[in-house]
Parts: C-alpha cells; structure tokens; sequence
C-alpha cells in the first residue's frame, strides 16, 4: 500500500496540467504588471515575493468553504431575492434567510431581528443617525467614546452639525472607558450610548456587559459596533443587553462589501431608514440584497462559530510567540492597550527611539500597519493612540501586527526577525538612541533654538 | 428512531480521508491556504480519535467527506487564479521536490497508522 502510494507521488503530474483539462487559453489573463519571475515592484519597492500577510484588522482573506458557498450564486443560482414568481428568486430568497439564521446563531439573536446592510459602516450610520432622527423630539444627547471608528465619530460629528449634542467619553491608558464617568454622562435625554466592543487600533476589548447594565438602569439604546469582535469573542446580545449591533463580512473571513445590523426587537428600537426605495429588508435598508455576499457572510459566521476555540488557542500561542520573540531581542518595547482585556489577535507596538514612517518603509516584506487602514493617508498620529495619552513621538511608531486564522509559525518568526533587524538597524543610525545608551535622560534636554 | 444505514467508519476509512485531505492540501497554490488545510485536518483528525459513539462518529465521518470535496473544488479554482508570484518563502505546491513529497507521506502514512492502530 506504502509502495504503491510512492509510486503515485512519483509518477503524480503538476495540478497545471488540471487547468490545460479545461482550457487551452492562458489561465486568467494577469492585468498586473509588477509581477515579475524574480519578484514584485510597485510604488518604487522591490520584494522577492508577496509579502506575509499579518494585518488582519484592515481585512481577512475568503476562507475556500466560504468561497464554496458563495461561487454558485454567481454562476447558475443568479436570481433576485426579491422575485417572488420564479425559481431563480425562490432559490435566492431562500439562500438569504438560511445566511440570516447563521448570522443570528452566531450573536444569540433571532433571525428577524438581522437586516442585512453593505458593511459596518452603513450600519453604523443607520445605528447612529437612524436612531437620533427618529427620536430627535425627545433625545438630543449621544455619548461615543474618543477611540470609536471614524464612522461613527463623523456620523456624530453630523449630528452635532444639526444640532444634536455628543459626549465623547475620555479612555484610560490602557483603552477602558471609566464606567462611574459613563454613568455621570448619562442625562435624561440621552438618545444612544456608542461604545465599540473591540478596537480596531488596539485590540482592546470594553467591558460590554457592565455597560449594557448601566443603559438598561437607564433605559437607554446601547449600540455596540461589533465588526471586531464578531466571530472572535462570545458575542451574545442578550448577555450584553445591546439594542443595536453593527457587523461586518470582510472581517471575519466572508466577502468584502456585506455586513449586518442587529436591531433588538423586545424592546423594539425604531431607526429612521438612511436608503429609502422599494422596502426591502423590512424597509430599514431598501436596495437588492446582495445574495452571493450574504450567502458568504454566513457561511463564514457558522465557520466562525465552529472554529472559534481552535482559532483563539492557536492565535493566543502565535501572538505569545511574536511578543516574546521580539521582547526577547530588542527592549523599550511597548504595548499599546490593555494586556489583559485585549483581542488575541490584535498586537499594536511601539519602539521607542525608532521613527515609525522608516521602520514602515524598512518592513516591505510583512504586511502590516500603523494607524487604521482608514485614516493612514494623513500623516497625523492615530487618535486613538493619543487618546490613551501615548506620547506623539512613540504613537508615530507604532505597529499593529494582526494574526489570524491562517497564520503560520514561520510566519510570525519572519516577522519577528525582519522587524527586530530593521529597528536595531534604525536605532545604530538614532542619535537618541545614543543619548539615551550613555545615560542621558532625553526629556531633561534643553534643546537649543536657532 | 436511530438513524437507520447510517454507520460507523472503519478505521481504513478514516485512514483513507485522512491522507486524501492532506494530499489535496498539498495541492493549494496559497501558502497561508496549504498550511492551514494540513494542521486543521490533523487536529481534527486527533481530536475526534476518541469517539465512541457511532452516530457521532459517523457525523464526523461524513462531515470529513463534505469537507474534501469542498477542499478540491477549491485546490482547483485556486490553481486557476494563481499568482505568478507566490509569498516571500518562495514555496510553491510545485516545487515541493518529490522526494520531500514522499517523505511528508510516508511520515504521515505512519504516524496515522499509529494513531488508530497504537
């Protein structure tokens, strides 16, 4: 049997000869131009390969068994959900509710209470404008956090453009909000509390529950943007006693463009819907739902809920190793963030004596990221690092490495070794670091003016 | 009432899927891919070597079976869309000699027969 399996792996062809089965065109005609045999170029950057890939807070890749899911929809099963009059519609409609019921398993929600939206930053809209214009009679107060994504700080920021007043809640320096502060805040006429259950930036995660007991003392709407956190910590919506939740596919190994709003329906909240049209999605968010999206957003939340103890216990190893592998060879290494109520997977670092744009530039061949993807096209240090109170010159420094499902050991090792080479070569070149090397406290310094 | 024709894998069935996964994982383009489809198949393999109850086991069994074909249709599809230039560890499925090929199969023909025979 052992013989006969060698001579099989002896004698096995390459899969490309499975391709020339079906084609004897080229496969898919490459429109890049920067790749080349011996590497890729692009933006004046010359790497060996595609580099690894460890920035899974900006986006994860499609698991292979959500694009199984996702792939007859856009094949043969392409019809509308919303055809009532045919098979190609009851096909699809029903492929969506199926999708629905998976993603209401994953929070602990029933399938009617999830609508169906392009990402979490449209239901983050909904959540936040939706819910203010609906009840703008009564309630004209907001309380969000400093740290919250940009969507909802900027749906806020509209807000208080009409006239809505917003509470931004200060963070500790490890990312926790104060909760006696959150109570304080509280008014009467407070229509929404916005906290986010796990920083995109830091990893942190707040103390959801604690929160969700203060809104219902004071029964006041809770919206948690759980685009983080899904599929990643137990989200339970009874538990957190949240009346709205934004969620997002591209995060949790589903296709980009999809996402969901929870919207609790004992005791209901009533949101004012942003895409008016045709009604669909219980007239919350008009427009075609998007079938072969949403098929993948739940199959990737069924695999979330299957795979989610086997992942936390892989990447808390993999985020262990990298932590001590660098702590190991370099030192003033800091992390931003609480250690203890973080994200496994979110590891946000910074060196000190290093500045952060060359380190960036030095690190081409690991993917990762400083500041948010949303907000790296400023030059300004992430407001979330400066709402922890991170000096300007450390928060420059800073880098998030994400890990994933899909990351390896070797890997996190590359990684490891690439990033300690290029800060140790940084740090020969710093004359601070030299300063600093010979005892000289670099704060005390009175630096000369010309 | 039990569910009627529904029963237990035997152990060379076990053994067979075991190694027709890892052969496929072997034949994914993605290194990320490859390497995820090669540990996740081993630990759930090890993970449920102790079931005693048929029915779970033939669950499992089959849920095995649907992954495989799942695991194939995707080996092919990304085969088709391949990069020409794969991740900095410049490791292709391709260019896994056959020798390492051989090695990696008879470590895991062993190693597999040990786990259900020992």
């Amino acid at each position: 049997m052992a013989s006969q399996f060698i001579r099989q792996t002896l004698t096995k062809t390459k899969p490309s000869t499975i391709v020339r089965r079906f084609s004897t065109a080229a496969a898919v005609a490459s429109p890049t131009g920067y790749e080349e045999p011996t590497g890729v170029t692009m933006k004046g950057v010359k790497i060996s390969g595609r580099p690894l890939y460890l920035d899974m807070q900006a986006t994860t890749p499609v698991d292979p068994r959500v694009l199984d899911s996702m792939l007859p929809f856009y094949l043969s099963r392409y019809g509308n959900p919303h055809s009532r009059t045919h098979l190609y519609g009851w096909e699809s409609e029903t492929a969506v509710e199926t999708a629905r019921a998976q993603v209401a398993a994953l929070i602990g929600a029933s399938p009617k209470e999830i609508v169906f939206t392009s990402g979490a930053t449209e239901s983050n809209n909904i959540s936040v404008k939706g819910v203010m214009h609906f009840y703008k009679e009564k309630k004209r107060h907001v309380i969000t956090t400093q740290t919250e994504h940009k969507c909802v700080l900027d749906s806020c920021r509209h807000l208080q453009q009409e006239g809505f007043e917003v509470t931004y809640l200060p963070v500790g320096s490890d990312g926790l909000i104060d909760l006696d502060r959150l109570r304080k805040e509280i008014r009467p006429d407070t229509g929404l509390v916005s906290i986010m259950a796990v920083n995109n930036e830091i990893g942190v995660v707040q103390p959801l529950e604690e929160i969700g007991k203060i809104c219902k003392e004071f029964n006041v709407p809770f919206h948690t943007d759980a685009a983080q956190a899904l599929g990643k910590i137990k989200v339970d919506v009874e538990k957190w006693n949240v009346s709205l939740m934004s969620l997002s596919g591209h995060k949790i190994y589903g296709p980009k463009g999809v996402g969901a709003l929870y919207m609790r329906r004992r005791p209901r909240i009533r949101v004012e819907p942003q895409m008016n049209g045709g009604g669909q999605e219980r007239g919350i968010r008009s427009g075609t739902v998007p079938t072969p999206l949403v098929v993948g957003m739940g199959a990737a939340c069924e695999l979330a809920m299957k795979e989610m103890e086997y992942d936390e216990k892989r990447i808390k190893g993999l985020q262990e190793r990298l932590l001590n592998g660098i702590r190991e060879k370099i030192d003033g290494v800091v992390v931003n963030g609480s250690m203890d109520r973080r994200y496994v997977g979110n590891l946000n670092l910074s060196f000190a004596y290093v500045e952060g744009e060359s380190l960036l530039m030095g690190l081409k061949e690991v993917a990762v990221s400083s500041g948010s993807a949303c907000t790296s096209a400023s030059l300004e240090p992430s407001y979330v690092l400066r709402a922890l109170g991170v000096d300007e010159d450390m928060a420059h420094t800073s880098i998030r490495f994400g890990i994933g499902r899909f990351t390896t050991e070797e890997e996190i090792d590359k990684a490891v070794e690439l990033t300690v080479k290029q800060v140790e070569k940084l740090r020969e070149m710093s004359p601070l670091y030299e300063m600093v090397k010979e005892g000289i406290d670099i704060k005390q310094i009175q630096w000369a003016q010309h | 009432m039990a569910a009627s024709g529904v029963s237990a894998p035997t152990r060379t069935e076990v053994l067979h899927l075991y190694r027709s996964l890892l052969r496929v994982a072997r034949q994914f383009c993605d290194y990320n891919i490859r390497e995820y489809t090669k540990r996740r198949t081993v630990d759930a393999i090890r993970d449920n070597k102790n079931l005693t109850d048929p029915s779970q086991l033939a669950a499992a069994f089959s849920d095995g079976k649907a992954q495989l074909e799942v695991a194939k249709r995707q080996a092919l599809v990304y085969s088709l869309y391949a990069p020409k230039v794969v991740n900095i560890f410049g490791v292709t499925n391709a260019s896994h000699s056959s020798l390492g090929a051989i090695w990696i199969s008879v470590v895991e023909l062993v190693s597999g027969f040990m786990r259900f025979y020992g």
